[in-house]
């Protein structure tokens, strides 16, 4: 990646930081003074705002963007470390919004179901879903060759998003607690009253900048992370053949910038 | 992402990089981390699976399936009825229905917040025989709809435009 172009993904995430910011403060204005108590929740219903999005991000965005870069890095015609990078931030955030998705539920259970926790379909099948991709992290820590590691960890984000069917369909394939999705359901019909529907949405559309400037900074964190390692690699390459040889050789040079790609 | 590597002639690039070795403390810490995850997996599909994925009884069905449930602990499932609830200072008596059968619950404990007429129940408790329609249970949990409509319907338009 020249420059040029580390200089313009910098641009890029700001701007989508900044975009995440503002409508995540709208959201918080929006979900907390300007929509009415909702008939039945009151108040409680402002939690719709935070948790379905939450929910989102973590199912569909992050492990869906898991998933589909651990096909992309199997897949030879495009395999590429870019993939295994973007896979394994997704992972990363998906997680921390996973943690989220369960804690609001069950600040919000307490209160309308009358229980902290129950073992619900629903509920279980997401706390397995936080604990297989937690595997997932834990592989990543195993040492091992970078294609290694790549490999083990596409197979096994593979294996756990297997989960994320279970946990979508597990309120309409068995009779759980849990209520049917307000926006995904069988009928993909929105049951939610005017403003509090659209500020939803934007509470949808803020978690999901969320995620993505997460994702962008933990990419960069990743690549760089790869970088130093390589120079290292030439560091340790260098003393060794200045042991064996004689004088030392000139200093490595790695000739691509931070947030190098492929 | 292509390493230059002086002299010798061998080009070490990321593919090439050897696997670090990890230290015999750090391998007993991944080992340890993987043991404490295997052991969260077990736990959850125990917990999870180890009863019917179905989460309760409807009352239609526990009606259906009396002399095999018997005097066992279930979660019955049903709408409060309108008009039975009878709060009392141990807890509340009320009927649910389901499927043209009602029950009648005694529960101890205090309800939860959202405990109202006509709204879906599930209770966790037993029939006091075989024979009877009355459910002694220790816990109510609210199963409230995924529907939200403003509490004060008239002061805004639905979302096809028509007041409710």
């Amino acid at each position: 990646m020249t420059a040029g172009a580390v200089q313009r993904t910098k641009a890029v995430t700001r701007w989508v930081g900044l975009a995440a910011l503002v409508t995540t403060g709208l959201t918080v204005w929006l979900g907390l003074w300007v929509t009415p108590p909702a008939k039945v929740q009151g108040t409680l219903a402002r939690l719709l705002y935070i948790h379905p999005p939450i929910a989102w991000v973590a199912l569909y965005c992050a492990f869906g963007v898991a998933a589909l870069s651990s096909l992309l890095y199997l897949w030879r015609r495009t395999r590429s470390l870019f993939w295994d990078r973007l896979g394994a931030s997704a992972v990363e955030v998906g997680v921390i919004f996973t943690a989220l998705t369960l804690v609001t539920g069950s600040l919000w259970g307490r209160p309308t179901w009358g229980v902290w926790w129950t073992w619900t379909a629903r509920l279980t099948s997401t706390a397995l879903l936080l604990v297989l991709f937690l595997g997932y992290l834990a592989l990543r820590r195993v040492p091992a060759a970078p294609e290694v590691r790549a490999r083990r960890s596409a197979v096994a984000a593979l294996v756990a998003f297997v989960d994320v069917p279970i946990v979508s369909f597990s309120v309409d394939w068995w009779q759980t607690l849990h209520q049917r999705g307000t926006v995904l359901n069988p009928g993909l019909t929105l049951k939610v009253h005017g403003s509090m529907a659209w500020t939803m949405g934007l509470g949808f559309l803020a978690m999901t900048l969320v995620f993505v400037w997460m994702v962008m900074v933990r990419y960069r964190i990743e690549a760089l992370a790869d970088q130093v390692g390589d120079e290292e690699l030439e560091i340790s390459l260098s003393e060794r053949w200045a042991e064996g040889d004689g004088p030392a050789p000139a200093p490595p040079r790695v000739p691509e910038p931070a947030g190098g790609g492929r | 992402m292509t390493v230059t590597v002086p002299a010798k002639g061998a080009a070490a690039t990321p593919s090439a990089r050897p696997a670090p070795r990890g230290t015999r403390r750090g391998r007993g810490r991944l080992l340890l981390v993987f043991a404490l995850l295997a052991g969260a997996i077990a736990y959850l599909l125990a917990e999870g699976l180890g009863s019917s994925l179905d989460y309760f009884d409807t009352v239609a069905q526990a009606i259906a399936h009396k002399q095999r449930i018997g005097t066992e602990v279930i979660r019955l499932e049903g709408l409060v009825v309108p008009g039975s609830i009878h709060r009392s200072a141990r807890g509340a008596d009320f009927e649910v229905s389901g499927g043209g059968y009602r029950v009648i619950v005694h529960n101890t404990g205090s309800p939860p917040q959202l405990f109202q007429p006509d709204i879906p129940v599930v209770v966790v408790g037993h029939f006091t025989s075989a024979a009877s329609t009355l459910f002694v249970s220790n816990q109510i949990m609210v199963k409230h709809s995924a529907t939200y409509i403003a509490a004060h319907p008239t002061r805004v338009r639905g979302p096809n435009g028509t007041s409710h």
